[in-house]
């Protein structure tokens, strides 16, 4: 079944926004640039793509348009009518078959210039010819501008047309304008309908939705009707004309009987006598309405015989089976009085009537052929009865009696109620002892988790263990004499004990004394010896050492102090014309003891006087070559290295310490703030 | 803490200690202060009978209590057990270890004990143990007759 809806038509551009759009479009996809130089095929190729994708994207719109229109013939006969009455058939038709000439006109044009370009010889024909082509296709456009525009003004009105569904239930409300169609359909839809104190208030149909009998119903509010031909009826009437004639729906024929609608009660009858042909094979119903302003008994006999006379109209058919409740109905939109009555008598009427009409359409027969019910026949007359087993019985006559089985909600209500009662789960443990329910076992002994070695036959198991472990002790028991007695006196006594304990820490202070030394000695600044406070080669050291070595120091101490302890004092006492014994050269030596850091040009500082020059060292003088000593001694001494790791080492740690420059500076204070 | 892997390998580490040597890929096995490495090394008591007795299993029992006290009673037992032949593996062990020692103590006298006693004082003290350990020995000449051949 076909869904209408019109509100997805794509917007149709008048035929100058038309025009720009294909073009640019084209201006946008194709190439752009191209010589003269070009190969012509290449240069006509490229004027003909241009052409072809202008044709293609016309081509393209103008199919999107026509086929998203909907065609008159095509739809349900209420739209037909609906787009007859609303834009005029004709009109509407003319402009589809405009738009599709024109498309094809477009195709033709482009056909005839292609044609033309495949014989165009230079780059300017064919520009030419392109130029022709695209002018025509436009002026053909330009004149569909009419038919564009009236085309976007019916989308633009289609898009807020109501949805209505032409084969759902439907209630279809009529009758003279302002008699309270509208007020009905707010009553008992969500639709909020504009409800006014004059005619016409309601232009154009509307449509609300309500629910009955958890079913779907469409209301259709359509705008009043005057009484007179259908040639004379304006577009806003034949929209309800049209509703009436198609739709297949409960018509309401609201009468006012309070005539304040300026209408009276005759004319309205006359109305409904005049469009009754409409209300044929549909179920129909009279409402009166505003009863709240006069009730029907107050209506002069006239009146109220015109009434009937309608009534009588409507049941007709049925020759009033069904009384006079369900086809004559009164209401008051105004107290509420009524309405839901007359939706609910509405809505089965169209029930009803739909059922029939399903009935006596083609399909049911076969169908109801297909299905049989079996009814059994009695074997005999003996009673058989639904088994129940005594035990459910009890139970039934137990609870019949009160006395039903106490439940947790029970106990819970009984003593606190929730979140006060906490359920006891225990009660409902499945043991073999009932008394060890509530017993508290422990988890855990000393670390090993007791239910690890629970097991039912473990006394067996463990004197099995306790069996092995007596052997095994006996076993390692034996094993241990025969150890005692292998165990010979080879064990060290009280001093070689002590001795073997001062080796090793002998042993590791100089392993340590070494390794700190290797640490240190890549990175330490060389020191003077006169400045090394901590100096260990002294002769005090000297003495303890050897002391603790066991060795008489004495001859050592002697010979170290008998000559001077350093350069200088050596020096003037070699002026001084002292002479110089073996002794004192070995005490130089033992002064040089640590690490061999002292410089090899001391010992040539002891020479008091430099020999002659000979002619093989190429220095004439003796000042000369006291010169040249002096220089390759001071080449020789080792830098001071001034915490850097070598001469490569360049780093400036950090240029300006902040230590050092900021804050003002007192007196002396040149290394910190 | 709780590891698992992409191939869904779960590993449980007691510390982050643990978890740490495992992120660096090392072997449990291979380093010394782990379970694993005792275990495997023989420092620790593996292969008993006692270890027979705890069960770890992930289905449920239904409590007995008969059963239990007769199973915490014989847990204590089973522990002291476990106890015992933990200290007598120990015992074994150890065993050899005193008399290494002791070779090893003798050894840093003989060869080490200049490093307190100066030769001399060495000689002082001990003339005859001094001069005896000065002796080298050397193989008995060889006669002509055997260099000839």
């Amino acid at each position: 079944m076909p869904v209408y809806n019109f509100k997805k038509i794509t917007v149709v551009p008048p035929a100058k926004d038309f025009i720009d759009i294909v073009l640019s479009k084209t201006q946008r996809k194709t190439p752009t640039v191209v010589h003269r130089g070009y190969a012509i095929t290449r240069i006509r190729q490229f004027y003909m793509r241009k052409v072809k994708y202008t044709q293609t994207n016309w081509h393209e719109k103008l199919s999107t348009i026509l086929e998203e229109f909907p065609r008159v013939d095509d739809v349900h006969p209420f739209y037909a009518d609906l787009l007859n009455v609303l834009y005029d058939k004709d009109h509407y038709k003319l402009a589809l078959g405009q738009l599709n000439m024109a498309k094809g006109l477009i195709d033709k044009v482009t056909k005839d210039y292609v044609r033309m370009m495949k014989y165009a010889d230079s780059l300017y024909r064919c520009k030419t010819l392109k130029r022709a082509a695209m002018g025509r296709m436009c002026t053909i456009m330009k004149k569909q501008q009419a038919s564009l525009a009236y085309l976007e003004q019916v989308r633009q009105h289609l898009a807020r047309l109501p949805t209505i569904d032409p084969n759902t239930r439907t209630i279809l409300v009529c009758g003279y304008p302002n008699v309270g169609k509208s007020s009905f359909m707010n009553k008992v839809t969500r639709a909020d309908v504009e409800v006014q104190p004059y005619a016409f208030t309601t232009k154009s149909l509307f449509v609300g939705h309500t629910d009955y009998k958890y079913l779907r119903w469409q209301v259709i509010d359509t705008p009043g009707i005057l009484d007179r031909p259908l040639e004379e009826r304006n577009t806003i009437e034949m929209q309800s004309i049209t509703a009436l004639a198609h739709l297949r729906a409960v018509v309401l024929y609201i009468v006012d009987i309070s005539e304040q609608c300026g209408f009276t009660i005759k004319q309205q009858s006359e109305l409904f006598h005049s469009i009754k042909p409409l209300f044929a094979n549909k179920p129909l119903m009279v409402v009166c309405n505003k009863t709240d302003i006069r009730k029907i008994e107050e209506l002069s006999q006239e009146d109220q015989d015109r009434i009937q006379e309608m009534r009588e109209v409507v049941s007709g058919g049925d020759e009033m089976e069904d009384g006079e409740s369900s086809s004559m109905l009164t209401m008051s939109t105004l107290t509420e009085e009524g309405v839901s009555a007359v939706k609910t008598a509405a809505c089965d009427k169209l029930l009803v009537s739909r059922v029939e009409m399903k009935l006596r359409s083609k399909g049911t027969a076969e169908t109801l052929n297909r299905i049989h019910v079996a009814m059994p026949t009695p074997r005999d007359d003996a009673a058989r009865p639904a088994v129940i087993p005594a035990g459910i019985e009890e139970t039934r006559a137990a609870v019949a009696a009160g006395n039903r089985r106490q439940t947790e909600k029970d106990l819970q209500e009984q003593f606190g109620g929730a979140g006060v009662y906490s359920a006891d789960f225990r009660k409902n443990y499945l043991l073999e002892d009932e008394s060890w329910k509530y017993d508290i076992m422990p988890e855990i002994l000393d670390g090993h988790n007791i239910m690890d070695f629970v097991d039912p036959d473990i006394e067996a198991k463990l004197a099995e263990l306790e069996r092995e472990e007596e052997e095994l002790q006996a076993a390692a028991e034996a094993a241990g004499e025969v150890e005692m007695d292998d165990d010979d006196d080879d064990e060290l006594d009280e001093e070689e004990k002590e001795l073997v304990e001062k080796i090793r820490t002998r042993k590791a202070k100089i392993v340590a004394n070494h390794r700190e030394k290797k640490t240190v000695a890549n990175n330490a600044p060389f020191v003077p010896r006169k400045f090394d406070r901590e100096r260990k080669s002294n002769v005090s050291s000297m003495k303890e050492q050897l002391s603790s070595l066991g060795m008489d120091p004495s001859a050592a101490v002697e010979r170290a102090r008998s000559k001077p302890a350093s350069r200088q004092e050596r020096a003037r006492s070699a002026s001084r014309g002292r002479k110089r014994g073996r002794e004192e050269e070995e005490g130089n030596e033992v002064e040089e003891m640590d690490g061999g850091r002292a410089m090899r040009s001391k010992s040539r500082g002891s020479q008091s006087r430099v020999r002659e020059p000979t002619p093989s060292e190429g220095l004439s003088t003796v000042a000369q070559k006291a010169k040249a000593i002096k220089l390759s001694d001071k080449a020789q001494r080792s830098r001071n290295k001034m915490a850097k790791a070598g001469e490569g080492d360049r780093v400036i740690h950090t240029k300006m310490p902040k230590h050092l420059f900021s804050g003002k500076r007192g007196i002396g204070k040149t290394d910190r703030r | 803490m709780t590891f698992v892997r992409n191939d869904s390998k779960v590993f449980h580490f007691c510390r982050s200690k643990c978890h740490r040597n495992f992120k660096m890929k090392r072997n449990p096995r291979k380093v010394a202060w782990t379970k694993a490495y005792r275990r495997a090394h023989g420092k620790d008591l593996t292969e008993d009978s006692t270890f027979e007795f705890e069960r770890r299993r992930n289905r449920p029992e239904k409590y007995n209590r008969v059963t239990v006290q007769k199973s915490v009673q014989a847990m204590k037992k089973v522990l002291d057990i476990r106890k015992a032949r933990a200290d007598r593996h120990w015992d074994n062990r150890m065993a050899g270890k005193k008399k290494s020692d002791t070779a090893e103590a003798r050894k840093v006298l003989e060869n080490e004990i200049h490093l307190v006693k100066a030769p001399p004082a060495q000689l002082a003290e001990d003339p005859e143990g001094y001069m005896e350990k000065l002796k080298v020995k050397v193989a008995a000449p060889q006669s002509m007759e055997s260099m000839e051949e």
